[in-house]
C-alpha cells in the first residue's frame, strides 16, 4: 500500500505541488489513522498533510482525483483456453501471451517500457510513440508476421482457434501497453505542460511572448519576484542607538557583578529598499513596454517603498496607480497616458530631477528601464551623473542585446559611465538575475 | 476516543456546534489529525473567518487551558519563551550576602572559600527564579493545553527558528537548566493572515489548514448559532445579499464575524426585511474600506432583488 502513497506522491509533484519526504511520511502516518476505505475523509485528510497553500490545495484535489479513478481499475484476468497446436508457434511473445503468467507479461511489458526510457516521456502527445516502441520492443513484429503467415496457410476462410486466441491476445496486450503508457506518463511527464511552458517563457525574447499569455509571465514574474524579496528584505542591523534595553543589559552584564559595563541597545533598525523605477514606453521600446511594466508591476506588490514613473519625453509617476488597481488596468492606464511617444531622455531625465531629487540619499536604488535611444536629441548626462552621485547605486536595465547598444541613436555608453551596473535584460531568465542583484545590494 | 476515525470526527463536529463554532467536515478532520498525531497545525484564510475562534473552540472542547502568544514584529524569546528574573535575583544576593559570608566564615584562601561555594548548587539560576512565558508554560502544563501562537506572519523570521524546536519535539533548551521536555504534549495551533510566506521548515512540520470564506449553507449555520434570535427570512436574505458581495471586486471581503455583527445590528434596529435603504445605512459595519461603500452602493438594489429572490424561490437547505 506504500507503493501507492509514493506513487501518488510523484504525481503530486508532478503538478507542482511541492512535498517533502517529511511530508510523505506524516501522509503515510495520517493513512493509519484513517485507512483506504472512505475516500472523502482520505482526501480531506491528505489535503491537510501534503499541500500547503491554497493554490496547492487545488491542485491536490485535481490530482487526487484523476490518481485514485485510475488506481482502482480492475485488471481483466486472461482464460487461457485449452489449444491443441499450441507448440506450434514460434515467437516468444505469442509464447507469453499465450502460456504466461499475468505478471509474467507485466514485468515484460516494464522491461520494455524501461528499455524504452520511459521515464524520459515528457508530453502528451509522446504517448502513441512509445506505446509503439514498447510493443516492438516486445517483438510484436515477429508475432504478426507469424499471424500472417498462419493467414495464408489455412484454407478456409473462418480462422483458426489458435489465430483467433492469438488475436484477442494481442488487442488486449496493446491496450494494456497504452494504460501503462499513460500511467506512466502521469508519474513522469508534464501533465498539465506548465513545467514546458514556464522553461520556453523563460529563455524566450520577451518582445515575442505573445499578450495573452501575459498573466502567465505575470504569475512567473511575481512569484520570482516574491522570493527574492522574502529572501532579502528581511535584515536587521543592531544600531548602537535607539532605546536601552535593561533586561538584556543586566544579562549581559550579570558577570560583572551587577555592575553595567557592556549596554545593549534594543532599537532594531529594519531595512528595507528604497527604489525608484523610471521605465521608458516610448515607441521603440514599444514590444517590451508591456514586460517591463509588467516587471515594474511585480516590484511596487512586492517591495514597499518604491516610487514607479513612466516616461516617453516627459515623466509621470504611477506608483498610486500600480498599487491600487490590477496589472492588466494598471498597464493599459500607463501606455495610454504616457506610452508610444517619442524618446527624449533628456527631458525625462529633467523631469526625474525636479521631481524628487531631494529625496533620493545614499539608501537609495535607481533602476532605468530603457534602450537609451534617444532620436539624436540632447542626452543631458551630467543629470545622470547628479543622479549616480546623490544616490546608492544606479542600474540600467537595457531590453536590447549588447550588439545592439550605440548603433544608431543608442547613447547606451554615454548613460552607462554613471551607472553602477549595466544589464542586458531581454527575457525572464536575466530578469531573475537582475532583481536577485537588485534585492541584494539594495538594501 | 477508540472509536473509528469517522465517528470521532462527528463527535468533534457536534461538540465544536455545541460551543457555537459551526465547521465544516475540513476543520473538525483537521482537528482530530492534530490531537492523534500529535502535530501542530498551521491555519490560514482571510482574516474574520474564525481563525482564532477555532482554538478558542478546542481548548472548551477538549477541556483543556489555553495559552495564547500574540505575535508581533520584534518578538523575541525573552517574551516568548522565558526569563531569568533579574530583580529576584538582585534583591536576593543583596539579603544572602551575610549570609554567604557566614558561610565563607575561617576560609582560608581562595581557594577553600570558592570549594565551600561550590558545595551549593546553582540557586540563583533555578525553577524559583525562571519567569515562565507562554510556550514554556504550554509545555509544563500538567493536564495539556491549547498552544495558540496568533498571527506568526506578523513576527520575524528568526522567531520561526526558534518555534521549530517546540513543534517539532516539544521541548525547550534552556542553557542554565537543561532540555524541558513537555509532560502532555500540548495541542498547538497557529494562525496566519498571510502577510508574509511562512517558511518551508514551519510548514513541513506542521499540518495545514486552510479555512476559506464559507459557503451559504454553512453561512447561514453559523448566523443562526450565533444570533439565535433572527428570524429566517431575514437570516437568508443577509446571508444571500453577504455572499453576493462577496462575488465584487473589494479591497476587503466582508467576513463571518462582520456577517454576525451585521445580523446583530439589524435585530438591534428591530428589522424585519431586508431593504436597499436599510442596507445602504448600515453597509459601513460590513465593509471597512469607503471605496468598497462606494462600489457595493451601486449594485445594493441588484443585490437586495436577488437575495430577496432565492430565500422566496428555494427551500432553506
Amino acid at each position: 500500500m506504500e507503493k501507492v502513497l509514493t506513487d501518488f506522491v510523484k504525481a503530486l509533484r508532478n503538478s507542482n505541488v511541492r512535498v517533502s519526504p517529511a511530508e510523505t511520511l506524516d501522509a503515510m502516518s495520517v493513512i493509519d489513522e484513517v485507512g483506504y476505505d472512505d475516500r472523502e475523509l482520505l482526501k480531506r485528510s491528505l489535503s491537510i498533510v501534503l499541500p500547503k497553500t491554497p493554490d496547492e490545495k487545488q491542485k491536490f484535489e485535481t490530482c487526487f482525483d484523476d490518481f485514485f479513478t485510475d488506481e482502482i481499475k480492475e485488471q481483466v484476468p486472461v482464460a487461457l483456453k485449452e489449444l491443441k497446436d499450441i507448440e506450434d508457434v514460434k515467437s516468444d511473445l505469442a509464447k507469453t501471451l499465450l502460456e504466461g503468467s499475468q505478471a509474467e507479461l507485466m514485468i515484460s511489458i516494464a522491461d520494455a517500457a524501461e528499455a524504452s526510457e520511459i521515464r524520459e516521456i515528457r508530453y502528451f502527445t509522446q504517448r502513441s510513440v512509445f506505446t509503439r516502441r514498447i510493443l516492438e520492443k516486445m517483438g510484436v513484429g515477429k508475432l504478426e508476421d507469424e499471424l500472417m503467415q498462419i493467414g495464408s496457410l489455412r484454407e478456409e476462410d473462418i480462422p483458426t482457434d489458435l489465430e483467433q486466441e492469438l488475436r484477442n491476445q494481442l488487442t488486449g496486450l496493446r491496450e494494456r501497453v497504452s494504460d501503462y503508457v499513460q500511467q506512466q506518463f502521469l508519474l513522469h511527464g508534464d501533465v498539465s505542460g506548465e513545467q514546458l511552458r514556464e522553461q520556453v517563457f523563460k529563455s524566450m525574447n520577451m518582445a515575442q511572448i505573445d499578450r495573452s499569455y501575459l498573466h502567465e509571465v505575470h504569475s512567473l514574474v511575481r512569484r520570482m519576484a516574491k522570493k527574492l524579496a522574502n529572501l532579502h528584505s528581511r535584515r536587521k542591523k543592531n544600531y548602537r542607538r535607539g532605546k536601552l534595553d535593561i533586561r538584556k543589559t543586566i544579562r549581559e552584564n550579570w558577570v560583572n557583578q551587577g555592575v553595567l559595563f557592556n549596554l545593549s541597545w534594543s532599537y532594531k533598525k529594519v531595512d528595507r529598499p528604497k527604489i525608484y523605477v523610471i521605465c521608458d514606453v516610448s515607441g521603440s521600446v514599444g514590444a517590451y513596454a508591456r514586460f517591463m511594466l509588467m516587471f515594474l508591476f511585480s516590484l511596487t506588490e512586492v517591495v514597499s517603498k518604491l516610487r514607479a514613473f513612466v516616461f516617453s519625453s516627459n515623466l509621470g509617476e504611477v506608483t498610486d496607480e500600480f498599487k491600487d488597481s490590477n496589472l492588466d488596468s494598471a498597464i493599459e492606464s500607463a501606455l495610454q497616458k504616457h506610452g508610444g511617444g517619442s524618446t527624449d531622455y533628456g527631458q525625462a531625465l529633467t523631469d526625474f530631477v525636479s521631481l524628487c531629487i531631494d529625496e533620493i540619499d545614499k539608501k537609495t536604488t535607481v533602476v532605468i528601464l530603457g534602450d537609451a535611444r534617444n532620436n539624436f536629441g540632447p542626452e543631458k548626462a551630467h543629470l545622470m551623473k547628479i543622479i549616480n552621485e546623490r544616490s546608492k547605486q544606479v542600474f540600467w536595465l537595457n531590453p536590447e542585446g549588447k550588439y545592439r547598444w550605440d548603433t544608431g541613436d543608442s547613447v547606451m555608453t554615454t548613460y552607462s559611465a554613471y551607472c553602477t551596473k549595466v544589464f542586458q535584460c531581454g527575457n525572464i531568465e536575466q530578469l531573475e538575475r537582475v532583481i536577485s542583484t537588485l534585492l541584494k545590494t539594495a538594501i | 476516543m477508540s472509536d473509528g476515525p469517522k465517528k470521532t470526527i462527528s463527535k468533534i463536529t457536534k461538540g465544536f456546534a455545541k460551543h457555537g463554532y459551526i465547521c465544516s467536515d475540513q476543520i473538525s478532520t483537521a482537528v482530530y489529525l492534530a490531537s492523534e498525531l500529535e502535530k501542530p497545525i498551521l491555519i490560514e484564510g482571510p482574516p474574520g473567518v474564525g481563525k482564532t475562534e477555532l482554538a478558542n473552540t478546542a481548548a472548551m472542547y477538549f477541556k483543556k487551558e489555553l495559552i495564547r502568544l500574540q505575535c508581533y514584529e520584534g518578538l523575541d524569546e525573552s517574551k516568548a519563551l522565558y526569563e531569568w528574573r533579574y530583580g529576584k535575583q538582585l534583591l536576593y544576593t543583596q539579603i544572602l550576602k551575610e549570609q554567604m559570608q557566614e558561610v565563607l566564615e575561617g576560609a582560608k584562601g581562595l581557594k577553600e572559600s570558592l570549594g565551600r561555594l561550590m558545595k551549593f548548587e546553582d540557586i540563583f539560576f533555578s525553577e524559583d527564579f525562571l519567569e515562565t512565558r507562554p510556550l514554556l508554560k504550554a509545555l509544563s502544563s500538567d493536564k495539556g493545553s491549547v498552544l495558540l501562537i496568533d498571527e506568526v506572519d506578523k513576527s520575524d523570521e528568526e522567531f520561526e527558528a526558534l518555534l521549530l524546536e517546540i513543534l517539532s519535539e516539544f521541548q525547550i533548551s534552556i542553557p542554565e537548566l537543561g532540555v524541558r521536555e513537555a509532560k502532555v504534549k500540548p495541542l498547538v495551533m497557529l494562525t496566519s493572515n498571510n502577510s508574509r510566506e511562512i517558511g518551508d521548515a514551519l510548514k513541513r512540520r506542521c499540518l495545514h489548514l486552510y479555512i476559506p470564506f464559507p459557503d451559504a449553507k454553512l453561512e447561514r449555520q453559523i448566523v443562526q448559532a450565533r444570533v439565535p434570535e433572527i428570524s429566517e427570512s431575514m437570516q437568508i436574505q443577509l446571508v444571500n445579499f453577504v455572499q453576493g458581495i462577496r462575488e465584487l471586486d473589494l479591497k476587503k471581503q466582508p467576513a463571518i464575524s462582520e456577517t454576525i455583527d451585521w445580523a446583530k445590528t439589524l435585530i438591534l434596529l428591530n428589522s424585519e426585511e431586508l431593504d436597499a435603504n436599510l442596507a445602504e445605512e448600515t453597509l459601513n459595519i460590513l465593509l471597512k474600506h469607503q471605496q468598497d461603500i462606494e462600489v457595493v452602493k451601486k449594485e445594493i438594489p441588484a443585490l437586495i432583488s436577488s437575495a430577496t429572490e432565492t430565500s422566496d424561490g428555494k427551500s432553506i437547505n
